[in-house]
This record gives structure tokens, sequence and C-alpha cells, in this order.
């Protein structure tokens, strides 16, 4: 960062002092509502009520003994394997058709000369503005005609183009370099041949970028799921928590151990790779 | 781009080449996100139950609007009167003409008593339901948008100082943002839970407050303030909307606001943060040495460096309250009746619960026409204000 630079790292000045201060609890405010669904998932019924406190330093904040076997009985009796099934198998349908529709069409908008390519981009990018709640009742009517509800393609194929990841792919291959795909012409090979073996192997990160945005979008879907699924057979991991409370009473402990097991995997894989999501995350806003 | 003249045929084919290429995208795309806005406006003019009804007109807006016309031209002429009186005003100040300023200002005010006037009219006489969901859209977007822009500017600029941890910080403030909302609109539920010592309760006590409803209180933070309802049975129809404005958003929504905070604050600064990476050093270096202090460098350098990057968030947030849905489902209850739920809750609620889904089309033309007009004044008012400091 520019301005960090001009700046001698090392000497805790009082305003420096205050300044971490508050950065310190912020970061303790963002972490304590993790922590405490942490904490409640491993507490008893009863402990849920009279033990609540989210802080660590008050006694009410921890379980009298770890009941390790509320995850079991989420996992099991409150059937979130099934639903952390179906989610991973929804967002990984979803993250393989954005990533190869997304990267095609970026490619030919980038690279190919065509008539009707200007008036085509500027539809895809309207409709990034439209809210989801104008086109729920027409895209379900369409799903139903198509005989979709309560299926796996009704949950996966309105989601397999992105017209955003489209723009962020676009943006990179624009930059690509004509002269190396005209080489590559005259050495014979056509569009199809540059898209796979110039295209795509240079750009890693920006499909990485789109893959991750894909996932965590998928992942974390509610009202489209809530809509189209009626059964359990593709009850995805969102709707099974929300509609936990309704369906098996209020057993917080489990409801939370549900949330820890929603949480886990998108949090792990944000860990494992923080620069790359933050940027990623910078370039985009995946929550509404 | 290829040289196409010596390839006859090659422009053909090329086009043939990037229609495959997009086709798969263009089709979903189409038909999931352009079509559904015609067809939305088909169905809208239906009894749409579970299956189509027949045909009915202009009914489903008859019972969203009233059956009397006359306040929502009213209306919409006081808002096309607003629109106006910006466009005089502007034409009056870069033009020096005294009377394009005289007169934007008289019409600015007329429009605004036009649109004091009509709007409780039109509300008294539509659907109650459809009104009070704009409100709760509009209270929330109030309530975080402005805030959520001014805490992330601040910690985007307390993180440009070189801080030990801060990459460690950076990751955790986007903690919330990057979590399933489910899961984290769960744990809010617990923490603001009407239990008397809930979190929540615990804290307001340590302010010395009674244990309160939050997420199910109904009854608006500036009422519960003042301890009593504000005089909410009123005769007079306007008098009686402004009443209802005057109450707050619930305390219900507000509990909503504070969840909204935890998770979008950390965002802002990430988007804060990257733009004040694009200012360029030399700058605040220069200032410096005229011997301009910290808070005038970051009034005359950095706010005006980074607009960009605040039209880009105040857009997103904006047009991000009107299409939020998930945490809202999630944290609104019952006993909040009504207080808690946005426009797009309660188009989803009319469409799949009630199994109205032609008036729910009809509420969802509305919002659209809403959000393209929101898109297109935003566009209009800062794309003259915006300082790109090339």
């Amino acid at each position: 960062m520019a301005i960090e630079a001009s700046r001698r790292p090392g000497r805790l000045t009082a305003g420096g002092a205050a300044v971490l201060l508050l950065l310190a609890v912020g970061a303790l405010v963002c972490l304590l509502p993790f922590l405490f669904m942490a904490s409640t998932s491993l507490k008893t019924t009863g402990e849920t009520i009279t033990k609540n406190s989210p802080i660590p330093v008050d006694p009410g904040f921890w379980p009298t003994a770890p009941q390790w076997g509320n995850y079991a009985r989420a996992w099991t009796t409150a059937r979130f394997s099934l639903y952390f099934r179906n989610s991973l198998i929804i967002a990984l349908l979803t993250v393989a058709g954005v990533t190869a529709s997304s990267s095609l069409a970026a490619y030919a908008f980038a690279k190919i000369r065509f008539v009707g390519s200007r008036l085509l981009f500027a539809a895809f990018l309207s409709t990034l503005m439209i809210p989801e709640s104008v086109t729920l009742v027409p895209s379900f009517i369409v799903i139903t005609r198509l005989g979709w509800y309560d299926t796996l393609a009704g949950l996966t194929v309105p989601f397999i183009a992105s017209a955003f990841s489209i723009f962020l792919l676009r943006q990179f291959f624009a930059q690509l370099p004509n002269e190396l795909l005209e080489s590559a012409r005259i050495d014979g090979a056509g569009h199809v041949r540059s898209f796979l073996s110039l295209a795509l192997p240079l750009s890693r990160a920006p499909l990485f970028t789109v893959a991750f945005l894909a996932f965590v979008g998928s992942w974390n879907s509610l009202q489209w799921p809530l809509v189209v699924t009626r059964s359990e057979r593709w009850r995805p991991i969102t709707v099974g928590l929300t509609t936990f409370i309704t369906e098996a009473g209020p057993q917080n402990e489990l409801r939370m151990a549900g949330a820890v097991i929603a949480v886990l995997p998108v949090v792990l894989a944000y860990f494992l790779a923080q620069k790359q999501f933050t940027e990623a995350i910078a370039r985009s806003g995946i929550k509404g | 781009m290829f040289e196409r003249r010596r390839f006859p045929g090659r422009a053909l084919h090329d086009t043939l080449t990037a229609y495959a290429f997009v086709g798969a995208s263009a089709l979903i795309i189409a038909v999931f996100g352009l079509f559904p806005v015609i067809f939305t406006m088909y169905v809208s003019l239906f009894r749409w139950r579970l299956s189509r009804g027949r045909f009915s007109g202009l009914e489903n807006y008859l019972s969203l609007f009233g059956d009397n016309p006359a306040y929502l031209v009213a209306l919409a002429g006081s808002v096309a009167g607003l629109i106006l009186a910006a466009m005089l005003l502007r034409a009056g100040r870069q033009g020096g003409s005294r009377a394009g300023t005289y007169g934007g200002a008289g019409l600015l005010a007329a429009s605004l008593i036009g649109i004091a006037v009509f709007l409780p009219f039109l509300a008294s006489r539509g659907d109650r339901e459809v009104f009070d969901a704009l409100r709760v859209t509009i209270w929330y977007c109030i309530c975080t948008v402005p805030p959520q822009m001014a805490a992330g500017l601040l910690l985007a600029v307390l993180l440009t100082r070189s801080i030990r941890g801060k990459q460690a910080f950076r990751v955790i403030s986007l903690l919330p943002y990057i979590a399933p909302t489910v899961a984290t609109a769960a744990i809010f539920e617990l923490l603001f839970s009407l239990r008397p010592d809930s979190f929540a309760n615990q804290l307001a006590g340590l302010f010395g407050a009674a244990p309160l409803q939050w997420l199910q209180e109904p009854r608006g933070i500036v009422a519960l303030a003042l301890g009593r309802g504000l005089p909410q049975q009123s005769a007079r129809v306007v008098a009686a909307y402004w009443g209802e404005w005057a109450q707050g958003p619930s305390l219900a929504l507000a509990s909503i606001v504070f969840y909204s905070w935890w998770v979008f604050v950390g965002y802002y600064a990430l988007v804060y943060m990257t733009g004040l990476g694009a200012i360029p050093r030399q700058i605040h270096e220069a200032a410096e040495v005229d011997g301009a202090g910290a808070v005038r460098r970051f009034f005359s350098i950095t706010l005006p460096l980074l607009s960009p990057t605040t039209y880009f968030l105040s857009l997103l947030g904006v047009i991000g309250t009107f299409k939020a849905f998930t945490h809202l489902y999630v944290l609104r209850s019952p006993a909040a009746s009504g207080t808690v739920d946005p426009i797009s809750v309660m188009i989803f609620f009319t469409a799949f619960r009630r199994g109205n889904l032609g008036y729910a089309s009809a509420v969802a033309v509305l919002l659209f026409l809403i959000v393209l007009g929101l898109a297109l004044a935003q566009q209009r008012t800062t794309e003259r204000s915006i300082s790109y400091g090339d």
C-alpha cells in the first residue's frame, strides 16, 4: 500500500497504541459470535438456556462437559450429512458450469470481433442490477414448466452462467497480448485451440476468483432453494438450517452444530488461501 | 484485429465461433435473467394462483395502489417535479442564472410538499402491507449504508498505518462477510433473544435498561426511547402516516441493522483499502511538506480521491438493501408483525406462502421500477461530482 511505505514500522506511539486497541476490539467483535456458536454447539439443551454468555472469560460461556455427541446427532438425526452432501454437489456443479461457460463467453467478448457483441454484453451486464425478488416468480414458473421442481437441475441450471464472472474474466482476457494469439493463428491454431492452450493456462488467478465466488454464492444461497425444493432429497444446508427450528423444535445446540458444519468448508477454504480470497472479494460484491 | 481482410469468410467464421462460445451463457442469462423481467409484467396482469387464472388487467395494480389513480398520478407528478427541480438548480448554478435557481428552489419545495401530502393518501388507499414493506426497506437502507461506509472508511484509514498483525486483522474482519448468512444470522438470533439473560439484554443492563424484546419488538425505537407510544391514531391521513415514520424503525429492525453492521463493515473497509492503495503517496507527501495536518489531508486529499470507491459502494449498498433477503428472512419474527419485512420478503411470502403469484408479480414490477429509478438517479447525480483524480 502506498501510504504505509512512508512510515517506519516498529515505533509504538500513543496514537498507535490507541489504534491497536481499537482494532483488537474490532477483531474481538468479529470473532466472538463464532466462538459463541462453537461453545453453544457443545452444550446440553438446558445449558443453551441457562448458560448463554458469548464472552469466554464468563463461566456462562463454557459447557460443563462438552457434548461432542451433539455433532453426531446433528450429522445423522438432524440429517445435516444429507444437506451437506446436497450443498456440496450443487456448489461443485455450479462452479464447474460457471467457470466453463463464463471463460468461453469472456474469451469471445475479449478476443473475437463479432456482430452484436456490444449489445449482447450490455444485455448481460444489465441483469446484474435486477433484484432476485423480481425474477423469482417468473423463474419459478419456468422451472415448474420444465418439470425441474424439486430436482437437482432446478437448483443448478439457472446458476451455471454468471454475467459478473464473464465481466471479470473479460477484463483479464482483454489484457492478453493480441500478438500472442496472432502468432498462434499463423501456426494454424483456431480460436478453440488459442482458448484452451493459451488463454486458460495464463489466467489461473482470475479463474480461481470466479470459481471461489461461484462456490460461496451457491453454498450461501437460500431464497431460490427455498422456492424450488420441497422434499429433503436435494435440500441444501442453508434450507436445512432455516427450517430446523420449525421441524425439530428449539434445540439450539443442534442448530449451532449445524451452523458449524455449514460454516466450516467456507471458512477453512478462506483461511487456506486468504490472500487470493481477500483480493477476490475486493474485486466484487458477492453478497447483495 | 486479426487482419480479417486477407481472409475472406473469416468474419463469418469468427462470428459463428463467437456465438458458439457465448451460446451457453446467453441461453441461461436470457431465460433466467432477462426473460423473467418481461414475464413478471405479464404474470402481474393475471389472477395467477398456482396456475394461470383469468386475465385480470390492472386488477393487481388496483389492489396495490388503491382504486383512485389520482393519488398515484399526483405522487408521480411530484417525483417528476423533484427531478425537474434538480435539473433547474444545476442549470442555474452552472449558468449563473438567478431565475433558474429561484425557479428550481420553488419547484423543489412544491414537489416535496406534494410528496409529503400525496404519499400518505396513496398509502392509505393502497395495500398497507406493501407500503409498510417499503418503509422497512427505506429505514433499513438509511440505517445500514451510511454508517457502514463511514465505519469502513475509518477502519481502512487506520489500517493504512503499518501495524503488526494487520493482515491477521484484515482476514478476521472479513470473516462475518464470508460465512454463510443463515449460520451467522442463527447465532444473532440467540444473542438478541428476548430472554432476560440474553447477551443483548445483559449489554442493555450495563446501561441500566430493562430487558427488551429485541427481534420480537414491533415498537419503533424513537417511541421506545421516549418511553411511550407517539400519538398513533390520528384522524388526519397525513399526520397519521408521518407519525408512523416518526416512531423510527422498530427495535426488531434495529437489531437486524446491528447484524448488518457486523457483516458488512469489514467488506466496506476492504474495498476502501483497495481505493486508498491507489492514491499516490507523493500527493500526501507534498501536502505534508506544505504543512497540511492529518485531518486536513484526509478531507482535502483522501476523501475527494476516494469518490469513485464511495460511488461504487453507495450504489452497491443502496441497491443491495433492496435485494437483501437471506438475513432478513432468517431474523424475522412473526411477533415483530410486519415491521421487519422488506419488499423482498413480502414478495416471497405473497408468492410462495399465500400462493398469489399474480399479485407478487405486480409488487415485483414496482420493486424493479424503484431499483431502476435509483440506479439512474445515482448515476446522474454522481457522474459529475466524482473526481477520478487523473
